[in-house]
């Protein structure tokens, strides 16, 4: 278990906050919970890759990036009227 | 231990506490306005800390170019969602804003 495993797993407890805000609130506020966990699971995912040692597993970090924000982006969209 | 790994094991205790505490702010704020604060330091500090980690004991290999990769798009995109998200926020409360041509805008309004 080397140092990124470890700091891997520290940063797993950021996760509950941002469930707590997801859970509870208005509307917006749990989008602005969703978008905090989506942030917190893409640096979870790229210490895993270099936990794992393997370069290909950069590249899932990569694509949640990149959705992290179309999703987030679709529904502050739909936040806007219609929900 | 050496000195590349002291930086290392630095880089990533930073990366790893602001995350933390961004993720505390979010939960203590009292509206969503505050708490969209809390999402920039988790998207600008904490992946340049990490892939500064990555690069530094990977070097510049795959894995560190895409590790900087990840930290780039993170710090271009999140300013515009945190902006869309805002926006939609102020949509919601006040109905949408129009400026017909020619019309004066006046100060103090929604």
């Amino acid at each position: 278990m080397n140092e990124f495993a470890v700091a891997a797993l520290v940063l797993l407890a950021g996760l509950v906050p941002c469930g707590v805000v997801c859970l509870r609130g208005d509307p917006l506020s749990r989008l602005v919970g969703l978008e905090m966990a989506g942030v917190v699971d893409i640096l979870l995912l790229l210490l895993l890759a270099r936990a794992y040692d393997r370069a290909i597993y950069y590249d899932v970090a990569l694509a949640l990036t990149l959705l992290s924000f179309a999703g987030g982006m679709v529904f502050a969209r739909f936040l806007e009227r219609w929900i | 231990m050496s000195l590349r790994d002291v930086v290392v094991a630095a880089l990533l205790v930073v990366g790893v506490g602001v995350t933390l505490v961004s993720c505390l702010g979010v939960l203590a704020m009292r509206d969503a306005y505050d708490r969209l604060h809390f999402t920039s330091p988790a998207t600008t500090i904490a992946p340049l800390a990490i892939a500064a980690a990555i690069v530094v004991e990977e070097r510049l290999s795959a894995a560190g170019i895409k590790a900087l990769l990840v930290a780039l798009l993170l710090l271009v995109t999140n300013p515009v969602l945190t902006h869309a998200t805002a926006r939609a926020g102020r949509i919601r409360q006040f109905g949408e804003w129009t400026v017909q041509p020619g019309e004066q805008v006046k100060e103090g309004e929604p």
